[in-house]
């Protein structure tokens, strides 16, 4: 293991641990080594270069609507508390006492004053300022305020409700890191006047599995869903309906961003969504609030884009019409804890936030039949990856490198058909390049590179 | 003991007819050969057709907000099912291709400290317990699930039978501690 990791980090050279680590992913060819899924150095390099760089959501806004409230939550595996500040802000801090480091607050979520830490009794204020030290005169004279203060994430912003957090002050404002799937994501966001907000409570489990699986599925991977799904889809269908006729739905498109971001999604085919979600929700979402969400994003958004699958580089991820929406934490390079929660339109019925509840909860959730299904591959693959031969398996990420754009007129950005891995390929470039990456200009210039030897390929 | 029934730990136990017990008991145990042998349409037909199968989350709540350990019902939950749903769930066992449960888990339901309250329908009782459910799947994966129950179970009328018509579900775990729960508690 320290071998590995003075392989990537130190024993060699710049240039000999980038050429080591471009090896892992080829992105033209449509190659992954599995190594990246399983190698504990490589994980520690990700928690530097990928987490502490990229923007993580934190939460959602709605969590936290009062002064005091907090949520704790995880950037990477560092524990974070992300609390709602006097004058409406929101700050977020490393959940650590700085005097010996014990976690400061243990509640999951609630409303505070201050926090205590139980080990001395450093007090933090809301902002995570120190503002008391026990026996501090006789004990110490002074203690440092402002040096020995919660340690702050400094890039703290919102979009559209989501709160992100980012520990690399170089990292670009929130909307430009969103790029062009910022106009994705309004599917879910901006549909109806008032916006969104998150159902009360969550699911957490923890699936013994790399992140990259997940994430690169909610990204890229419609693929699956007729093999993995077919289960729930058969056995949701009313008993009129033979299933060898239910066929799942050709049409649709991808979308990859330069920033790692990606989406794929059907154009037409609504009614799909009745199975899973239940009359109630699905009518609300394909029916009753569709003219708004026409007249807000347009035909193609507020209507014809369906069943979409979504990931925000690196580990945000979410179904629009599903309206579940998760975050994948690592905890170490095979393993990870899926948190999320059912996300609705503030300004839906009642009833129709309550029927998206039990939808979310019997379709993706840990009893969920579609989500189970997914661990089971996921679970599965990592595990294969402890043998000697099956890592050094290259892995086929090249669909649709031959069969030429389909775009779509009027979606931005670099698009492709909707059973591809133009996205998954987008995912791994970009994970690729934060990989051998010192800062963040030094990414935006590989990136701006990659994406010309992409188009350079196209053309 | 679960947030949304009061404790019975302290209420006054009207005693119980030792017969009735050991039918209750009896019922239960069965109940849970049935899941763990697989008869899951017979394990259905045991729910009744107004049943309520439902397991809220948990969380780490401060002292002072005690009342916030378990979700509240328009919150999120970990089941939430009527018979519709859990007859699709049993439905979807039957396809062949729920691959959490392909090949399928082997389960143990343990179920003990059975307490038996009656309630003002003379048909109905209310019934506490403890579980255990151990679980094995594949070639070495192992899940255990620890938690408390409260049944309502019916007398049916016409052969003296039990139903269950609500079983409210408290796992003892926040965070799930199993990659899914394709299974029945």
């Amino acid at each position: 293991m320290t071998n590995k990791i003075n392989q990537f980090r130190r024993g060699n050279s710049e240039a000999q641990r980038i050429s080591e680590l471009e090896a892992l992913v080829d992105t033209r060819e449509g190659r992954i080594n599995p190594r990246i899924y399983q190698d504990e150095s490589l994980y520690q390099l990700e928690l530097e270069r990928v987490f502490s760089r990229s923007w993580l959501y934190l939460a959602h806004e709605s969590q936290i609507p009062d002064k005091g409230d907090f949520f704790n939550t995880y950037m990477g595996e560092d524990p974070v508390l992300v609390v709602r500040q006097e004058d409406g802000t929101v700050r977020a801090f490393l959940n650590q006492c700085r005097h010996r480091g014990m976690k400061l607050c243990r509640a999951d979520s609630g409303n505070a004053k201050a926090f205590s830490c139980s080990y001395h009794g450093w007090t933090y204020n809301i902002g995570g300022d120190l503002v008391d030290v026990p026996f501090e005169d006789r004990a110490y004279g002074e203690v440092d305020r402002e040096r020995w203060s919660a340690t702050r994430v400094p890039r703290v912003a919102a979009y559209k409700g989501l709160i992100f957090g980012g520990w690399d002050e170089d990292v670009p404002d929130l909307e430009t890191y969103l790029g062009d799937m910022r106009w994705y994501i309004d599917i879910m966001l901006d549909r109806v006047e008032g916006g969104t907000e998150v159902i009360g409570g969550m699911h957490k489990w923890v699936i013994p599995c790399n992140w990259k699986f997940a994430a690169e599925q909610f990204a890229s991977d419609m693929y699956h869903a007729p093999f993995s799904h077919s289960s729930p889809v058969i056995a949701s269908l009313p008993p009129d309906i033979d299933p060898s006729q239910a066929g799942w739905p050709l049409e649709g498109h991808q979308f990859s961003a330069p920033e790692g971001h990606g989406t794929g999604f059907f154009i037409g085919a609504p009614e799909f969504l009745f199975p899973l979600l239940g009359e109630e929700a699905a009518s609300y979402y394909v029916k009753d609030s569709a003219p708004e969400a026409v007249a807000r994003l347009g035909e193609l958004r507020g209507q014809q884009m369906n069943g979409a699958h979504m990931t925000i580089f690196p580990t945000l991820s979410f179904l629009p019409g599903i309206n579940t929406l998760r975050v994948w934490h690592p905890r170490g390079p095979a393993e990870i804890e899926v948190w999320a929660w059912t996300i609705v339109d503030r300004k839906a019925p009642e009833s129709v936030k309550d029927a998206y509840r039990k939808a979310v909860l019997r379709t993706f959730s840990s009893g969920g039949i579609l989500e189970q299904d997914d661990g089971e591959n996921w679970t599965e693959i990592q595990r294969v990856l402890r043998g000697h031969h099956a890592r050094r398996n290259e892995f086929n990420v090249g669909m649709g490198l031959h069969t030429g754009d389909s775009g779509h007129a009027g979606l931005p950005g670099k698009t492709d058909y909707v059973y591809g891995e133009m996205a998954a390929r987008g995912m791994y470039q970009r994970w690729l390049d934060m990989m051998c990456s010192d800062s963040w200009a030094q990414l935006n210039q590989r990136t701006a590179a990659a994406v010309a030897k992409e188009e350079q390929r196209r053309a | 003991m679960l947030k949304h029934f009061p404790s019975l730990a302290l209420a006054d136990h009207a005693a119980i007819d030792p017969a009735l017990q050991q039918e209750i008991e009896q019922f239960l145990y069965r109940e849970a050969q049935l899941l763990d042998e697989r008869e899951f349409d017979q394990w259905l037909a045991l729910m009744s057709d107004d049943v309520h199968y439902y397991m809220p989350t948990r969380y780490n709540p401060m002292k002072r907000a005690a009342g916030e350990e378990f979700s509240a019902p328009d919150q999120a939950a970990l089941f939430d099912e009527d018979k519709q749903n859990l007859t699709i769930r049993v439905k979807r066992l039957h396809t062949g291709l729920a691959w959490a449960e392909e090949p399928p888990s082997r389960t143990r339901h343990m179920v003990s400290n059975v307490q038996i309250h009656p309630t003002a329908d003379g048909a109905e009782f209310e019934v506490d317990c403890n579980f255990m459910l151990y679980r094995n799947r594949l070639e070495r994966d192992v899940d255990l699930f620890v938690g408390a129950r409260r049944d309502l179970l019916r007398k049916r009328a016409d052969d003296g039978g039990w139903q269950i018509a609500r079983r409210y579900i408290a796992l003892d775990q926040t965070t799930v501690l199993a990659s899914n729960m394709s299974i029945f508690f």
